[in-house]
C-alpha cells in the first residue's frame, strides 16, 4: 500500500497537450477518481501512472519511489482494463497465476493463492474456464483477481464498468468499492460516468481539457462546483443569467430580472459583471416548501413531468427558465401548467460563477 | 450466457447442413458458377491425370487405357532417385516455411502495430508490390544477383575477398532463397490480420503483471499469433513443395524435387503414367505433411486453432 504523487505531470503530442501540469497527491488507501469527458486526459494520466506512456515532463512517485523512468513491470501496479484483457489462450486459473509465475513463486503456493483469489472474487470453481465462457461481469472479477493476487502497491481501474449492462454495473459498483475498502489498496479510477465517481470515490478529480479543474469529495464536487464546467458536467444545474451587484463577507448580491438575490460565491467577482447563478433543480423549492431566509420570486409553471420518484417542473421567471425537481412524496402539492407560484431557494445552495 | 450462446453456435455448425449455412436454397446459385468452373477446369483434369498414374506405363500414351497396375508407384519407392526427391521436396518446403516465418513475423508485427496510417500503407504496398511480378521474372532477377558472374560474386571478387565465385545458385541454397522470396508476402499477409486482432491491452496487462517486453511477447503475443503462424506456414509449405519454376531456374535442374521429375517424365520423355504417379505422390505427401503439422501445431497451442 502506498500513496501516489504526481508532480507537474505533463504529456504533449505534437502541438497539443494531452495532460498539462497535473499536481496531485492520492493518499494511502484512498479511492480516487479521475472524472471527465472523453479526450480530457484522464486515461493518458492513468496510463502514465501505469507506465505505458512516457510523460513529457514531471514526476510520478509511488510511495517514496520515483517510478517515472521505470517500465510497467517494475512499478508493482495492478491495472484492470475496460475490456478486462483476459488472456484468451489461458484458462481462468492460468490467467490468475500469470503474475505469480513471473515472480517465480513455487507451484503449491501458486495453486493455493489462485484458489484463494477465486474465492475472494466469488468465482470458486471457475479455474478451468476460458475467457469465451465467461460473462462480462465474471471477466471483470477474473481481471481483478489476476491483479490482486500479485499484491500490487496501487490499483488502477480504466473505465472497468463501461462495458457492462446497467443492472450489473450497479452491482459491480458497490462490489468493487467494498473490495477496495476491505483491502485498503490505493486506487485510481478513471471514468466519464459521474454516478460511478460520486458513489465510489473518497475524492474526485474532475478533468477538462488536459487539466484537473477541481479536486474534492463527492459532496464538495456536487454541492460546491467551482467552475461552470464542473457544474454542467456533474448532474443537472440551472444556470441563470445574472448581473453582479456587490460582494461582501456574507456572499454576493446579484440581479435576476430586476430582483436582488443573495448567493454564495467561491471566487471573487466584479460588481457590474455578468455571471451565472447556478443551482440544482432539487434545491429549487415551490410554495409551502419555502422556509425563512430563502430567496423568493414569482414564477409561472410551464410544464409538469411525472417521473415516478420525482416530479419535474419547468418554470418561467421573467424571460428565463428554471427547472425544479420535487420528491414525489405523500402530501406533496402538485402544480398544473399556467399556475403562478412562489419559488425560491436557500442562498447557501446557489452560487454565482463567472464564465 | 456467453457459454450458452457458444454451445448453440457449435450445435448449428455440427448439425446444420451446408444449405442451412448458406441461408436457403436460392443462395446455391451464387456458388454454382465457381463450382462448375472448378469442376470442369480443375477437378476433372487433375482427376484424369491422377487416374493415369494407375495405368500401365506406355510412352506417348495420354489417354486412360484401363490396364490397372501399381508398377509406377513401386518404381518410385524402390529407386533412390525418386524417393529421395520426396524427402528433398518436403525438406526444402519445410525449411522455406521456417525461414519465411522467422523473417516474416517481425515485419508483419511492425506493420500490424503501426498506427500511423501513411506508414502502414507504405509497408503494405512494399509487401504487395513484390507480388506484382511474375515468378519467372523475379527468378531471372535473382539470377542476375546470385549467378557466378552475378552482382554478389562480382563485387566480392573485385574487392578480392574471394578468388572463385561462391556457389550461390544451381544448388539447394539458391532454390531456398528463391522460394523464400516468393513465399514471404504470403506469410506476412497471413500474419498481419491475426497480429492486428490481438488487442494491445493484452500485452499491457502482461506488462503490468510483471512481464518484461520479451516475456509478454513469448507468453501472450506469440501464442495468440498461432492461427496466423499455422495458416502462413501451411500456405508457404504448399506453395514451395509444388513449385516448379523456382527449382527449375534457381536449381538449374540439379536440385531434383518432385515437380522437376514430373516435368521431366511428362514433357521430356512422354511418360505420362509415371509422371502422374509422381504427381499423386507429391499431392499425398503434401497433404500428409500438412496434416501432421496441423496436428502438432494445434497440440502445441493447447487445443486452439
Amino acid at each position: 500500500m502506498s500513496d501516489i504523487r504526481l508532480v507537474n505531470l505533463s504529456k504533449t503530442y505534437g502541438e497539443g497537450n494531452a495532460v498539462s501540469e497535473i499536481n496531485l497527491k492520492i493518499g494511502e488507501g484512498e479511492f480516487f477518481s479521475l472524472l471527465g469527458p472523453s479526450g480530457c486526459g484522464k486515461s493518458t494520466t492513468l496510463r502514465m501512472i501505469a507506465g505505458f506512456i512516457k510523460p513529457s515532463a514531471g514526476q510520478i512517485l509511488i510511495g517514496s519511489d520515483d517510478v517515472t523512468a521505470l517500465p510497467p513491470e517494475k512499478r508493482d501496479i495492478g491495472i484492470v482494463f475496460q475490456n478486462y484483457a483476459i488472456f484468451p489462450h489461458m484458462n481462468v486459473a492460468e490467467n490468475i497465476a500469470f503474475g505469480l509465475k513471473l515472480r517465480k513463486r513455487n507451484k503449491n503456493e501458486i495453486t493455493w493463492r489462485v484458489t484463494e483469489a477465486l474465492k475472494q472474487v466469488g468465482l470458486a470453481g471457475y479455474g478451468e474456464r476460458y475467457q469465451r465462457q465467461l460473462s462480462g461481469g465474471e471477466q471483470q472479477r477474473v481481471a481483478l483477481a489476476r491483479v490482486l493476487v500479485t499484491e500490487p502497491r496501487i490499483l488502477l481501474l480504466d473505465e472497468p464498468l463501461s462495458a457492462l449492462d446497467k443492472g450489473l454495473r450497479e452491482e459491480m459498483k458497490f462490489w468493487i468499492k467494498d473490495l477496495q475498502k476491505n483491502l485498503g489498496i490505493t486506487t485510481v479510477y478513471v471514468t466519464h460516468d459521474q454516478d460511478e465517481a460520486l458513489t465510489m470515490s473518497d475524492r474526485i478529480g474532475v478533468m477538462s481539457k488536459s487539466k484537473i479543474v477541481q479536486i474534492g469529495t463527492p459532496q464538495e464536487i456536487y454541492e460546491r462546483p467551482k467552475t461552470l464546467f464542473v457544474t454542467s458536467f456533474i448532474g443537472h444545474s440551472n444556470m441563470l443569467d445574472v448581473t453582479i451587484l456587490g460582494q461582501d463577507a456574507n456572499g454576493v448580491t446579484v440581479d435576476l430580472n430586476g430582483q436582488e438575490l443573495k448567493t454564495r460565491a467561491s471566487s471573487s467577482v466584479t460588481p457590474g459583471g455578468a455571471a451565472k447563478l447556478v443551482l440544482r433543480p432539487e434545491n429549487v423549492l415551490i410554495g409551502a416548501a419555502l422556509g425563512d431566509g430563502d430567496s423568493r420570486l414569482s414564477a409561472t409553471v410551464l410544464s409538469e413531468t411525472y417521473q415516478g420518484p420525482i416530479v419535474r417542473y419547468r418554470l418561467k421567471v421573467g424571460e428565463q427558465e428554471i427547472v425544479a425537481e420535487r420528491q414525489n412524496q405523500a402530501h406533496v402539492e402538485r402544480f398544473s401548467p399556467g399556475t403562478v407560484v412562489t419559488i425560491g431557494w436557500d442562498p447557501e445552495w446557489s452560487e454565482a460563477l463567472v464564465a | 450466457m456467453a457459454l450458452a450462446e457458444g454451445r448453440t453456435t457449435t450445435r448449428i455448425r455440427k448439425h446444420g447442413s451446408i444449405a442451412e449455412a448458406l441461408g436457403g436454397f436460392r443462395l446455391w446459385w451464387l456458388v454454382l458458377p465457381a463450382f462448375l468452373f472448378f469442376l470442369v477446369f480443375f477437378i476433372a483434369p487433375v482427376m484424369s491425370l491422377f487416374a493415369l498414374a494407375f495405368d500401365k506405363p506406355v510412352a506417348g500414351v495420354v489417354s486412360f487405357a484401363g490396364n490397372l497396375t501399381l508398377d509406377n508407384f513401386a518404381r518410385i519407392f524402390t529407386r533412390p532417385l525418386y524417393y529421395l526427391a520426396i524427402v528433398r521436396s518436403v525438406g526444402i518446403a519445410a525449411v522455406v516455411a521456417v525461414i519465411a516465418l522467422a523473417i516474416g513475423y517481425p515485419l508483419a508485427y511492425v506493420i500490424a502495430k503501426t498506427e500511423h496510417p501513411g506508414r502502414n500503407t507504405l509497408l503494405m504496398i512494399l509487401v504487395l508490390s513484390s507480388m506484382q511480378l511474375d515468378t519467372v521474372i523475379r527468378m531471372y532477377g535473382l539470377m542476375v544477383l546470385m549467378g557466378d558472374q552475378g552482382l554478389i560474386n562480382g563485387a566480392l571478387m573485385s574487392i578480392g575477398l574471394i578468388e572463385k565465385p561462391l556457389p550461390l545458385m544451381y544448388n539447394t541454397f539458391g532454390v531456398v532463397v528463391g522460394l523464400v522470396q516468393i513465399a514471404l508476402p504470403f506469410m506476412i499477409l497471413s500474419l498481419i490480420g491475426i497480429i492486428k486482432a490481438i488487442h494491445p491491452s493484452l500485452e499491457e496487462a502482461a506488462r503490468s503483471l510483471g512481464a518484461t517486453r520479451a516475456e509478454a511477447f513469448w507468453r501472450v503475443t506469440l501464442p495468440l499469433s498461432m492461427p496466423g503462424i499455422l495458416a502462413g506456414s501451411l500456405l508457404v509449405f504448399a506453395l514451395s513443395v509444388s513449385s516448379y519454376v523456382v527449382p527449375a531456374l534457381m536449381g538449374g535442374w540439379k536440385v531434383m524435387v518432385l515437380p522437376i521429375h514430373i516435368y521431366q517424365q511428362i514433357a521430356e520423355t512422354g511418360r505420362w503414367q509415371f509422371g502422374s504417379a509422381v504427381a499423386v505422390v507429391l499431392f499425398a505427401t503434401s497433404l500428409m505433411a500438412v496434416f501432421i503439422y496441423h496436428k502438432a501445431a494445434v497440440r502445441s497451442a493447447g487445443g486452439r486453432t
